[in-house]
């Protein structure tokens, strides 16, 4: 079963990077650089997915207190902070040639600067508290107000950007994008989001391994 | 403008990189921890089971 | 309650003043790093401002449990009959007690060594510091209940709540910011709203989840 998820992880991932490099064309406005977009974009959709899932196990842990939704929230913070990670990076290697700066407080990097930030915190303090239980408990509350704090984030993000610089680059409405970007992007979208679930499997199975080794 | 495959390159170096990185961790973890509980098993067997024959008597050097 | 809020009485004492003193410093070290321009320093003023408001409150509401924790009450706050969102309620009410009590204080500083005319403006900055205090004493005291009994707790706390006090902080700098230029709330109106939205979003998670924080 996992072995079949893998395997399907890897082919979409391979069919993504055929899309991306093979199949999708040079876009006119931003030359190749845009192929970056087939990374980026679905590393936040990854993002957002982990630590919506973050917050539904926290309250299922709760709730039943299952230690399996403890772990499940465990494995989807740690990938979701892998793929915010790995979204300002590349973020910010899209943005030198683009905006010839690595950084700008872009409305999009901020907030997702900021999540990196908040859930990072989230695994500070898994790994601070010695009592497995008592740890469990903290972090699915902290998972709650994390999650609950990403519209606001969201939101006050964009007003503090947009109020005096025209939106970014980035979002250019769906209708502009030809069809063929937007079927490279998808297949992305698929291929990322079969990594999340295989990351996330494997990272549980882990963590129940360890939970085993230290009763 | 610029086409920058330097750039390109860099982004998905990084990302093939830091996944295969993170991949690596969870499948050397799991197998230690998979070595370290089949260890604890047999640790746990060995005494209650003693006539079973699961470890040779000559691999396993007697106390002084 | 009652004995919450005499609880409160005995920190305030212990902290309070340690606070003032702290709010001076910062006011020193804010002049001393940015110089003695006040054309330069106006640009500033209400990151400042929040800025002094959030570093006093790591302080003062990284301490909210300390007195149970060292006097061994936490036990006692654990084993506490009833519902245990009451004890957060309280606790709350003391924060931010404690909190308007440090920003007014922080607020006359800024006035005076600023030279700014606060009088006109007073009402609407007193909306603006009210929302954004709930929402920073909100977190802050659920934040400070689940760091109480953590190792390297005086670390854990800020790095918790900073990040999560991200929005809290820009949107109460953009709507000070417009205050203090004299703008009517009305041109902020979307910023109160985010902030009024926090307040009530923090409270409710904390009233809900505190229970789970203080389980024994």
């Amino acid at each position: 079963m996992r072995r079949l998820l893998g395997g399907a992880t890897l082919a979409g991932l391979v069919a993504g990077l055929v899309m991306a490099f093979g199949i999708a064309p040079r876009e006119a406005t931003q030359g190749n650089v845009q192929r970056i977009m087939y990374l980026h974009v679905p590393s936040v959709w990854v993002a957002y997915l982990a630590f919506g899932v973050v917050l539904v196990a926290s309250v299922v842990y709760l709730v039943r207190r299952d230690d399996r939704a403890d772990r499940l929230a465990h494995a989807s913070a740690e990938v979701g902070v892998l793929f915010t990670g790995l979204t300002i990076a590349t973020g910010s290697i899209w943005g030198k040639p683009t905006w010839g700066t690595w950084w700008t407080w872009d409305a999009r990097l901020t907030s997702v600067s900021i999540l990196f930030v908040m859930y990072l915190g989230y695994l500070l303090l898994r790994g601070m508290v010695e009592d497995r239980e008592r740890g469990a408990r903290f972090a699915a509350v902290l998972g709650i107000v994390a999650a609950f704090n990403i519209p606001l984030v969201h939101f006050s993000v964009i007003w503090w950007r947009t109020l005096h610089q025209p939106p970014s680059l980035m979002k250019p409405g769906p209708g502009a994008m030809p069809g063929i970007i937007v079927a490279a992007l998808l297949v992305n979208f698929a291929a990322f989001t079969l990594l999340y679930v295989y990351f996330v499997t494997r990272r549980t199975v882990v963590l129940g391994l360890e939970a085993e080794a230290e009763a | 403008m610029a086409d920058n495959w330097s750039f390109v390159i860099a982004a998905y170096g990084l990302a093939v990189v830091v996944l295969a990185m993170y991949w690596r961790f969870l499948v050397r973890r799991e197998r230690e921890l998979d070595d370290a509980g089949v260890v604890r098993q047999q640790l746990r067997q060995a005494p209650g089971v003693s006539g079973h024959a699961q470890t040779e008597p000559g691999s396993r050097s007697p106390l002084p | 309650m009652v004995w919450k809020d005499f609880l409160v009485e005995r920190r305030s004492k212990e902290t309070l003043n340690s606070l003032f003193f702290f709010a001076l410093l910062l006011l020193f070290v804010f002049q001393f790093a940015l110089g003695p321009d006040r054309e330069r320093l106006a640009g500033t003023l209400p990151g400042l401002l929040w800025l002094g408001f959030m570093l006093s409150g790591l302080l003062g509401l990284g301490r909210t449990f300390v007195v149970e924790r060292e006097n061994d009450c936490w036990e006692g706050l654990l084993l506490a009959p009833g519902d245990k969102s009451a004890i957060y309620v309280g606790k709350l009410a003391g924060n931010l007690l404690l909190m308007v009590v440090i920003e007014t204080v922080l607020l006359v500083l800024f006035g005076f060594f600023f030279n700014l005319d606060l009088a006109g403006i007073l009402p609407a900055l007193a909306v603006v510091i009210a929302l954004g205090t709930v929402a920073l004493a909100a977190v802050g005291t659920l934040f400070a209940a689940m760091t109480a009994q953590v190792r390297a707790r005086e670390l854990l706390f800020p790095v918790l709540l900073l990040p999560v006090q991200a929005p809290v902080l820009l949107a109460t700098v953009k709507a000070t910011e417009a205050v203090l230029l004299g703008e009517p709330l009305g041109s902020v109106a979307h910023w109160l709203k985010l902030l009024a939205a926090a307040d009530v979003v923090y409270v409710a998670v904390g009233v809900l989840t505190f229970d789970f924080v203080l389980e024994a």
